[in-house]
């Protein structure tokens, strides 16, 4: 769907300013209501959900163009959500299409960023988003003993992902699910070497063609594999294989499943049992793209019925955030003897992005590194210990945040602390 | 048409140079093209501010002020912008509040909390409720300033025990239109934020006038709220995710009730004996469409709901919320309302009574959280006219003469058919009454816009001029007093004199309250 169709969209915004906050009915003090890096840390109204609407109706209408102010705003955006679902509590319509959607148009029309660029190029020569990777994809897994899913048949696929695999500050995520799967006896592989990007931040900077190749190499691999279900540690790989595959229609019958909605099921079926005490108070993250932006696509084709109300033929249900995966992995913390979990002031639908999505991270560190202190901030006023979640995107950011502000905060991934428990 | 490059330098010099733009991507998202629906037509484009500002202090407003006035251009001041801020011209640039976001004080005792324009509704009540306190909010939503002078006229859900702008603002905290910082109440003698009417002419009510200078007399950077006492939990207890809400528990001695009567003077009569009894936390009257867009969650749900409410009502109604500071009151008032209900034939709507459904209804209506869903969600457009605020039957009298209206709209095709009644609500426990006919439509036909908003107008301005109901909240810009002003006792030349007065070089851009234009 390109930009054009989504005009009726833009042009429902009522410019209310919801998509600044967090739903006003969990509102419960002063602090914390913002729920929009961009908006919270520029103020200008250009950068929230609904100045981005005004400004792709203008865009379409040719009252501004891609200027150099114009990718400026477009990619300070983390594509989190939250004004998504903020928005999507009273009205129908769409904000986070159109912000990608936007992007897209962008980086078809040549206008691009030069750090995102940079990114994209790694992608298509090395098959990763992490740029300058001195060591090969598979090597966290060196000594392990493996199953390799591309020779052998395995039942599940387990795909680490960029920047566990070329970050070695991330294989104790990757080696802590190996251990847990292996513990549970369940039969696995990874790629190892032949693992490439899911495409999935690809495809939130713009660059939609890079993420469609990745998507195809991944389900050929996957499809050639035999195995039925793929496990992600990584949020962005788990929106990517889970919504955008589906959203494209390359996902097939796949089942993509979280490595913590996984470990919860073990845990409940009883094929790992948390024994080992832990006795430390921990606060828990939602990743943007597990959470809120983690439900299933939904898939409709239909028309809107000409009236005096939005509705359509047949029904549309609109993608609010309500089925993301939240649970899972509180679940998976609160089976843990001794652990005890503690909410911050934002979570779930609302949560605070880490920053490191859509880009940020890449483009503009100063702003990723701003909006994961305020989140560690956040995590601090809970008097927890540490803050946990399920992503090494987050994990990377956090890690940053704590050494910039000075903090005694640990972040661990839930798997991490599961393995040390099993 | 450029700023002048001393003047943007100097914007820059105030606020540094990140919390000022004059790049149109920036002014582009001001202009709001939505609202160019609400144009005549072939109009298709609006002019943009030609800088955004974003002060952070009274200082700093005050300082653009000034500027402004030196170079004689115009600004306009907003907080979270819903309506009412859009550009209208050149050579006038936008202050958007954004960053005067601080509570300053909640005074328990003095019963007050002193704000600045940017803390919305939901934040204050928030924070009040810990405390055993609670705000009048505006009705348009908890989305909005919760400081009277930036929301319109303050009306809201909680009016019936709550008031609205002109009982709750306190003191003030105001840059004239000329950059003097006017701090009014107790504020301007021994500091405190405490209600400031005293012997002789009440300047808040100058500045305030019938429906708030609405950005058009200088910069409102801080005021003082009166609050109320708040018997009911400190957080309401609210589970599930986004939208699906729910709301397991009614705490004590609240109950919430929507009640529909047979015909429009039983109706009438139950609204005043509720009043009478001072038994209301709320009355609203809501009709069954509210109801149905309050708990919906989508347009196609909302649909579903306001066929099943609409079975379930016998014809005009309101939505009622009692609250005990006891057991022994709530009962008391329970038992009353019955006493009430049996009087007046008033039929109670199931699904309200539900504990469940009716927690959900009672924590959205309190908190207004529905008020974007009511009038925005169906096409993104809504509209209609307000009434003004005068003794309550004088109000229902004055929406159900237009409200005929509706009706032909309806007939026409040209809006939502939602079968239902006017709305209008009690102030005051029934003091005073307010009434609107709230429309849902779609504004993407030609000329659509001009066909149901302008009948609609006029017919609201012909009865309230030829009935003499006096002057509707709906009444800004030149053509309106102007139109109103020789049927009021010529109130449009005081108003215009204040202007004059208080923003000699017309600095403060007053499309939506009043020009300082010279008579003929």
């Amino acid at each position: 769907m390109a930009l054009e169709d989504l005009r009726n969209e833009m042009e429902t915004c009522r410019r209310c300013s919801a998509c600044k906050f967090m739903p006003f009915e969990k509102v419960s003090g002063y602090q914390p209501v913002n729920v929009c890096p961009s908006i919270s840390r520029y103020n200008f109204h250009t950068y929230s959900g609904g100045g981005r609407m005004v400004n792709g109706v203008a865009l379409l209408e040719d009252r501004i163009g891609f200027s150099e102010k114009f990718i400026e705003v477009m990619y300070n955006c983390q594509v989190c959500g939250a004004c998504d679902v903020s928005c999507k509590y009273a009205m129908d319509m769409e904000v986070i299409e159109p912000i990608y959607e936007t992007r897209i148009k962008a980086v078809k029309e040549g206008h691009t960023s030069p750090d995102l660029d940079k990114v994209v190029n790694s992608l298509r020569k090395q098959g990763t988003m992490v740029p300058g990777a001195r060591i090969k994809r598979g090597d966290w897994a060196a000594g392990l003993g493996l199953k390799d899913c591309t020779a052998e048949k395995v039942d599940v696929i387990y795909h680490a992902g960029c920047l566990t695999s070329f970050n070695k500050d991330m294989w104790k995520q990757a080696k802590s699910i190996v251990k847990l799967l292996q513990k549970a006896d369940v039969d696995f592989g990874i790629a190892g070497e032949k693992e490439t990007c899911c495409g999935g931040r690809a495809y939130q900077m713009g660059y939609q063609e890079d993420f469609l190749n990745q998507a195809r190499k991944n389900m050929a691999m996957i499809t050639k594999s035999g195995a039925k279900t793929l496990v992600t540690g990584c949020a962005d790989g788990y929106h990517a294989f889970k919504v955008l595959y589906d959203k494209f229609d390359l996902k097939g019958d796949l089942e993509v499943l979280h490595v913590t909605e996984y470990l919860d099921n073990l845990i409940k079926a009883g094929k790992l049992t948390p024994k080992k005490r832990l006795d430390i108070t921990v606060t828990y993250h939602d990743p943007c793209h597990l959470g809120r932006l983690g439900e299933p696509f939904i898939h409709w084709q239909g028309r809107e019925v000409p009236g005096h109300i939005r509705i359509f033929e047949p029904r549309k249900e609109f993608r609010r955030g309500t089925y993301g995966v939240y649970e899972p992995p509180r679940a998976v913390l609160k089976s843990i003897p001794g652990l005890k979990l503690v909410e911050m002031g934002r979570i779930k639908e609302y949560a605070w992005c880490c920053g490191a999505g859509g880009g940020v991270s890449e483009s503009n560190p100063d702003f990723s590194m701003w909006t994961a202190l305020e989140r560690v901030a956040e995590a601090e006023a809970t008097e927890a210990q540490a803050i946990t979640t399920a992503c090494p995107w987050c994990v990377k950011n956090f890690n940053g945040a704590i050494k910039e502000r000075g903090s005694n905060l640990k972040v661990f991934d839930v798997v991490e602390l599961l393995a040390r428990a099993v | 048409m450029a700023l002048a490059r001393d003047f943007y330098w100097s914007l820059e010099g105030i606020l540094g140079a990140e919390n000022v733009s004059e790049d149109p991507v920036v002014t582009e998202s001001y202009s709001f093209p939505i609202r160019r629906k609400t144009m005549p037509d072939k109009v298709t484009y609006l002019p943009r501010f030609e800088a955004v500002a974003l002060p952070a202090s009274t200082a700093e407003v005050q300082a653009i002020v000034r500027l402004c006035n030196r170079h004689k251009v115009q600004y306009k001041a907003s907080s979270t912008g819903w309506l009412y801020c859009d550009p209208v011209g050149p050579n006038c640039i936008k202050l958007d509040l954004r960053r005067m976001n601080r509570i300053l004080e909640i005074n328990e005792k003095g019963m007050y909390a002193a704000i600045e324009p940017y803390v919305v509704g939901a934040q204050l009540q928030a924070e009040l409720m810990k405390r055993g306190l609670t705000c009048n909010q505006c009705g348009a939503g908890a989305n909005c300033s919760v400081m009277p002078l930036a929301s319109h006229v303050g009306l809201g859900h909680m009016s019936q025990s709550g008031s609205y702008t002109e009982r709750n603002l306190l003191a003030v905290e105001w840059v004239t239109g000329d950059g003097e910082i006017v701090r009014l109440g107790s504020l301007g003698s021994h500091g405190d934020w405490f209600c400031g009417d005293g012997p002789g002419p009440s300047l808040r009510g100058i500045i305030r006038g019938n429906t708030t200078p609405l950005a058009g007399l200088g910069v409102f950077t801080a005021g003082a709220v009166k609050v109320y006492h708040w018997p009911g939990p400190a957080a309401w207890r609210v589970d599930g995710v986004c939208p699906k809400y729910t709301h397991p528990e009614m705490p004590p001695n609240f109950m919430i009730r929507y009640l529909s009567f047979k015909d429009i003077d039983d109706a009438f009569e139950a609204v005043r004996r509720v009043g009478e009894a001072e038994i209301g936390y709320t009355l609203m009257g809501f009709n069954a469409a509210m109801m149905a867009s309050n708990i919906a969650t989508d347009n196609q749900e909302d649909l579903d709901y306001l066929k099943r409410f609409a079975g379930q009502v016998q014809g005009v109604g309101f939505l009622l919320i009692i609250v005990g500071n006891s057991a022994l009151d709530f009962d008391y008032k329970k038992r009353t309302l019955e006493q009430i209900m049996a009087e007046t034939g008033a039929m109670s709507l199931k699904d309200v009574e539900d504990p469940v459904m009716g927690a959900g209804f009672a924590w959205r209506f309190i908190r207004i959280t529905g008020s974007i869903r009511e009038t925005s969600r169906a096409t993104g457009w809504g509209g209609g006219t307000v009434g003004g605020s005068d003794v309550f039957p004088l109000m229902t009298r004055y929406i159900l003469h237009t409200s005929h209206l509706k009706q032909q709209l309806i007939d026409q095709g040209l809006i939502m058919d939602d079968f239902t009644h006017p709305f209008i609500q009690s102030i005051e426990h029934g003091h005073t009454g307010h009434g609107e006919i709230l429309i849902r439509y779609n504004p993407a036909g030609p000329d659509h816009i001009a066909r149901v908003q302008g009948m609609l107008s006029r017919e609201a301005n012909k009865t309230a001029i030829e009935g003499r109901f006096g002057v509707p909240h709906h009444v800004w810009s030149d053509a309106l007093h102007d139109m109103y002003g020789p049927n009021v006792g010529n109130y449009h030349l005081l108003l215009r004199k204040i202007k004059k007065n208080f923003d000699p070089g017309q600095a403060s851009e007053s499309s939506n309250y009043i020009t300082a234009k010279e008579e003929k």
